[in-house]
This record gives structure tokens, C-alpha cells and sequence, in this order.
């Protein structure tokens, strides 16, 4: 309970961070963001949001403390101001529109390449040198050096615009209505396939080569040797003792990849034109629509943090050491 | 360090690796005299598919895809090696410090180390450029390097928790050298395989980096690297008009070039740590346990 609680404290502390960093970026570079923004819309962006601009970013004439609890306040309260671009709206609308996508993008390939890669993993070093290992390790290797940006072009030539068995953007067919439906739910699936599947392909690699090395340290450990000279089967041994135990760091690291996988999340919507957070990040920059930009950061961290978060509590609950400390 | 360059040379991951590296290194640095055509002239007609001519093809301005590719190689080697450098440095920098002076320090650098692993990279660093504006390859070598240090300061600084407590630190310590001599004569040489590790990951890491930031239009268009190449290619719709070796040009230098420095970071991986390496005899009681899987079908 007392390192979750320490966790807690520590991803206050990195939010705070974060949201200072989202407050010092445009007052650090040359010239009022507010006026450059206001010169580049032309006269696309109504006054009323320039008001508001102002406000949510606190570019009030007063100094830089004053501007930054006014700053804080609208952060805590999440108050992030209009969207320039999806103008009517507000932020916080264009990021709730956007965020059970991405959610459901990083979610499901981050544990489709967890389970397959940790499971690949084991197989390899069990049999280490075996034909699994020796075709397995080099070809996860090879993976990981394929950046998204390439897999996901790849997909989108192969599978949606040469054999076009998927569709190339949009979430769902805009002409069926969103509800409880089977022929919703399968739409979905068919819009999401390709990004889940090159999502999964980029971090399945990673895994293997975690969870393999891993493995093969936790082989040579005395206690394997007990296990072994105590008669246990093949099978126990592999799972109960060495790899429950190989797990702990890819559980860390599952935690760090779901971040990377925010980036690229990120890549694969633009990609698809999959109307996540990363394709709304994109959009707002194009359309230098800086407070979407600084909402998204802070949406994008959050969602970080609490990913962190779960994969503590995943970790006490792997690791009885740290139950009683 | 010849000891381990040999290593590295009789290992033949490592050799095939450093064999790829190099000659993209070489493009790089003879790119105007290997191009086949000048990048700025239109040589051939709009999405020219490949010919004997332009063996890759040709974009909708009809410039020679390969010609392209090539000057390419350049500026994205050089924003790689740049930003990794700059990553490398940092990262060692600040997980030294942390490791060796401890206390009130690593407090401090730990927290921010740690808050930089946490805070999503990409995300941080597309807003970062989108408030720059005008974001030369300088200027992203620079926005990497300066948000993606964590990784390699976490890893140093562990390693230096370890080192730090053997004898021959302790005795230095006795002898009353100061800290920057023990740290630079006594720690980074023993660090030495991190830090390669770390340095060839992060040129990795920063080479697919500017490549995505380009691709999402935050580049200098002007400037011809991968980057661009694929952001061009996207804007005039080239995979939708069936003008594919406009984007596997790029895609497959930036996929080589990964690959050639993954394999030596795997073999540096193998050399630092032989439980790894497949084609020895693997430990004793890897032997008896592979014995005892054999055996077992008989006993039952």
C-alpha cells in the first residue's frame, strides 16, 4: 500500500510537470502565441475565440505567477477552453470525441502483442537454440527496427488500397447509425483491424526479446535447479516458477510500451484517418489550433499515468515483496 | 577497446550490422557523386513507375525516386547520429551524476528522469515543433535529444549504483581524487558498454523519430530526407494513384538501416551478457535440464 501510495505522489508530481511544461512552451518561444495564431486564422477564427484563448491559456496582463495559478486553476478544473478548429466545440468535446478510440486502439493490440510475445518468449528460451528460438529471436528483431510509420503504410497498401479488404479511414461507415447493433459492431471491427494488427506487430517483438532474456537469466537460477532435482514437471516448473517470475520486468515494461504506444497510436490513426487523439493531435496542429494542441498533451500524459498506475498494481500484485513493504 | 571491437567483428550479427551501417554511411557521404540524377530537375513524367532508368521510380513532380533517396540518406544519417549523440550524452550525463553522487542529487535527477519516461515522447514532442514553427533537421535532431534522455539515464544510473560500490571506487575515494577524475577515468570506461548500447538506440530510436515528424508535415518540405520523401508522397495521394515506390523507397532505406543497427545492438546485447548467446554450450543446468525434458519421456 505504501509504494502505491509513493507511486501516486510521483505521477502528481509528473502531471504537475507536465501541465508546467504545457504552460511554459508557448511563453518560451518568440512572439505571442495568442497574435501569431490570430495573424495565421485570418479571418476564420472568430473573436469570441480569441477571448477565450486568452483566458485558458492565462495571457492576462499580469506576471508570470498570477498567469500561472489562473493557468493551474482552469487545468484542475479541466476547463481547456474552445477548439479553433472544430470550432463550436470545446476541447474538452473534441477530446472525449476522440478518446475511446485511441483507448480502445492502445488497449487491445498493447495485450494481443503481450500475451502472444510473452508467450513466444517463453517458448523460445525454454528451447533455447531450438528452431523456434533460433527463426523466433531474429525475426522479433527484426521487428522491432520496423517503425510503425512502415507497417502501417505497408497495411494500408496491401489491405485497403491494393486488395482492398478493409477500409482506409474513418472508424465506422458514416452512413450506419452508431447504436447497439450487430452491423455497428462489425464496422467497427473492420475499421479497427488494420490499426490493431500493425499496433500489435510493432511491440509483439519486444516482448519475445524481454520475456526471452528474461527467462534465460531466471534458468540459471539456483532455485530452477531445486525445482528440477526435486522432480517437478516440466510444465510447473516453466510456468510457476521461472516464468511468474521473468514477468516482473515485462510488466515494467509493458508500462513503458503502452506509452510508446500512445506515439504510435499516434502514426497508425494519421495513417488509417482513425479518428483518435493522435489524428485529432494532428489535425489541431495542421490547423495550429494551439489549445487543442495543450489539451492534448495533458490528455495524452494522463492517460499515461493512469496506464503506469495499473501496472504498479499489477506488479505488488505479482510481487509478494512488495505487499508487505 | 580493440578487445571488443574484435569481439564485436567475430560475432556475425554484429559484422553483417556494421557491414549495412557502413555503407549507408558511405551514400551518405558520396550521395552527389552515386545519385543517378540531379533532385531538383523533373527527369522523367509524373509517377514514372520503376524503369531501367529510374530504378525506383519517379514522384509527381517527376523527380528520380532513387536520386532522392540517396541525398536523403544524408541529411536523415546526419539528424540520427546528431540526435542520438545529443541523447547519449545527456542520458549519461545525468544517470552519472545521479548513481555517483546520490542523496539530495539522485533525488532530484531520478524524479525528473523518471517524469521523463512518463510523459508521453511523441505527443510532447510534435507540440513542441508545432510551437517552434519553422522546424529545420537541426532543430528536430535538437526537440529529440532534449525529451527522449530518460531511457539512457535510467540505464547509466543503475549500472552506476552498482559500480559505485566496489572496491576500486572506494579506494579512489580513500586516495582523495576528485569526482570528476574518478567518474571519467574510473567509471565511464566500465560504462562503456551502456553507453554504446544506448548510443546506437537512440540514433535508431531519433532516425524513425524524424522520419514520423517530417511525415506529419512538422519538417523544412524543402529539405529532401526520408522524412519528406514519404510526407510528399502522402500529400499527392501516391499509394491511393498505385505510385507505391514512392513511399517503399524511404520505408525500406529507413527498415535496412534499422535492421543493420539493431543487429549489432543484439550482439553487443550477447556480448555483454553471455547467458544470451545462443550458439555456445549453453550453462550446465541448462544442460541438465534439457537432459532431464529428454529423459522424462522414458521414466513416465
Amino acid at each position: 500500500m505504501a509504494f502505491l501510495l509513493r507511486r501516486v505522489g510521483f505521477y502528481v508530481a509528473a502531471f504537475i510537470v507536465a501541465a508546467t511544461f504545457n504552460f511554459l512552451i508557448p511563453r518560451l518561444m518568440p512572439g505571442n502565441p495568442v497574435d501569431i495564431m490570430f495573424a495565421q486564422a485570418g479571418g476564420t477564427l472568430p473573436p469570441e475565440a480569441l477571448a477565450a484563448l486568452k483566458e485558458t491559456f492565462g495571457f492576462i496582463d499580469q506576471p508570470w505567477p498570477a498567469q500561472f495559478v489562473t493557468y493551474l486553476k482552469s487545468v484542475f478544473t479541466w476547463d481547456l477552453g474552445l477548439s479553433v478548429k472544430f470550432h463550436p466545440l470545446t476541447v474538452n468535446e473534441v477530446l472525449l470525441r476522440a478518446l475511446p478510440w485511441t483507448l480502445m486502439l492502445v488497449l487491445t493490440s498493447s495485450l494481443i502483442a503481450f500475451a502472444i510475445g510473452s508467450l513466444a518468449g517463453i517458448l523460445a528460451a525454454w528451447r533455447r537454440g531450438g528452431s523456434f528460438d533460433s527463426i523466433g529471436a531474429p525475426i522479433a528483431l527484426m521487428m522491432q527496427a520496423m517503425p510503425p510509420l512502415v507497417t502501417s503504410l505497408l497495411a494500408l497498401f496491401l489491405f485497403a488500397i491494393y486488395w482492398p479488404v478493409f477500409p482506409t479511414g474513418y472508424a465506422y461507415e458514416p452512413e450506419i447509425d452508431p447504436g447497439f447493433t450487430l452491423e455497428f459492431f462489425c464496422s467497427i471491427f473492420k475499421h479497427a483491424f488494420l490499426p490493431i494488427v500493425t499496433m500489435a506487430l510493432a511491440q509483439v517483438g519486444g516482448y519475445l526479446i524481454t520475456m526471452r532474456n528474461s527467462m534465460i537469466n531466471l534458468l540459471g537460477e539456483d532455485y530452477i535447479v531445486l525445482g528440477t532435482a526435486k522432480g517437478l514437471s516440466d510444465r510447473r516448473l516453466r510456468m510457476a516458477y521461472a516464468a511468474r517470475n521473468a514477468l516482473l520486468p515485462t510488466v515494467t515494461s509493458f508500462a513503458m510500451t503502452l506509452g510508446a504506444s500512445f506515439g504510435g497510436a499516434l502514426v497508425t490513426e494519421v495513417v488509417f484517418n482513425y479518428p483518435g487523439l493522435g489524428y485529432t493531435l494532428f489535425q489541431g496542429i495542421t490547423a495550429r489550433d494551439y489549445p487543442l494542441i495543450q489539451g492534448q498533451l495533458l490528455i495524452m500524459t494522463l492517460a499515461m499515468l493512469t496506464a503506469n498506475f495499473i501496472a504498479d498494481v499489477l506488479y505488488v500484485a505479482l510481487d509478494p515483496r512488495l505487499r508487505k513493504g | 577497446m580493440r578487445g571488443l571491437f574484435n569481439t564485436l567483428l567475430a560475432n556475425r550479427k554484429a559484422a553483417i550490422g556494421a557491414a549495412i551501417v557502413a555503407l549507408f554511411i558511405l551514400v551518405a557521404l558520396a550521395a552527389p557523386l552515386v545519385a543517378p540524377f540531379d533532385i531538383n530537375q523533373r527527369v522523367a513524367s509524373p509517377h514514372e513507375a520503376p524503369s531501367a532508368e529510374h530504378v525506383m521510380g519517379a514522384t509527381r513532380m517527376g523527380r528520380d525516386v532513387l536520386s532522392q533517396t540517396i541525398h536523403g540518406t544524408q541529411t536523415s544519417l546526419i539528424v540520427g547520429f546528431a540526435a542520438g549523440l545529443l541523447v547519449t550524452v545527456l542520458g549519461t550525463a545525468i544517470g552519472v551524476t545521479a548513481g555517483y553522487f546520490g542523496g539530495k542529487v539522485d533525488e532530484v535527477l531520478n524524479l525528473f528522469t523518471n517524469i521523463s519516461l512518463v510523459i508521453p515522447n511523441l505527443p510532447l514532442m510534435l507540440v513542441l515543433a508545432a510551437f517552434i514553427g519553422q522546424t529545420g533537421p537541426f532543430v528536430i535532431a535538437l526537440i529529440i535529444g532534449l525529451t527522449s534522455w530518460g531511457w539512457g539515464a535510467r540505464v547509466t544510473r543503475a549500472q552506476t549504483l552498482s559500480l559505485r560500490q566496489r572496491d576500486y571506487i572506494l579506494a579512489a575515494e580513500m586516495l582523495g581524487e576528485p569526482a570528476w577524475r574518478i567518474i571519467t577515468f574510473e567509471l565511464l570506461p566500465n560504462l562503456i558498454s551502456i553507453i554504446g548500447f544506448n548510443f546506437i538506440g537512440s540514433v535508431l530510436y531519433s532516425v524513425i523519430t524524424e522520419a514520423t515528424m517530417e511525415f506529419l508535415g512538422l519538417g523544412d518540405p524543402m529539405v529532401v530526407s526520408w522524412g519528406t520523401m514519404l510526407y510528399h508522397a502522402q500529400s499527392t495521394s501516391a499509394l491511393q494513384v498505385g505510385a507505391w515506390w514512392e513511399m517503399a523507397a524511404p520505408c525500406l532505406a529507413l527498415v535496412l538501416f534499422g535492421s543493420g543497427l539493431s543487429l549489432i545492438n543484439f550482439a553487443v546485447d550477447e556480448i555483454a551478457n553471455p547467458r544470451l548467446r545462443t550458439l555456445r554450450v549453453p550453462a550446465k543446468v541448462l544442460a541438465a535440464l534439457t537432459n532431464r525434458t529428454s529423459n522424462q519421456g522414458g521414466r513416465a
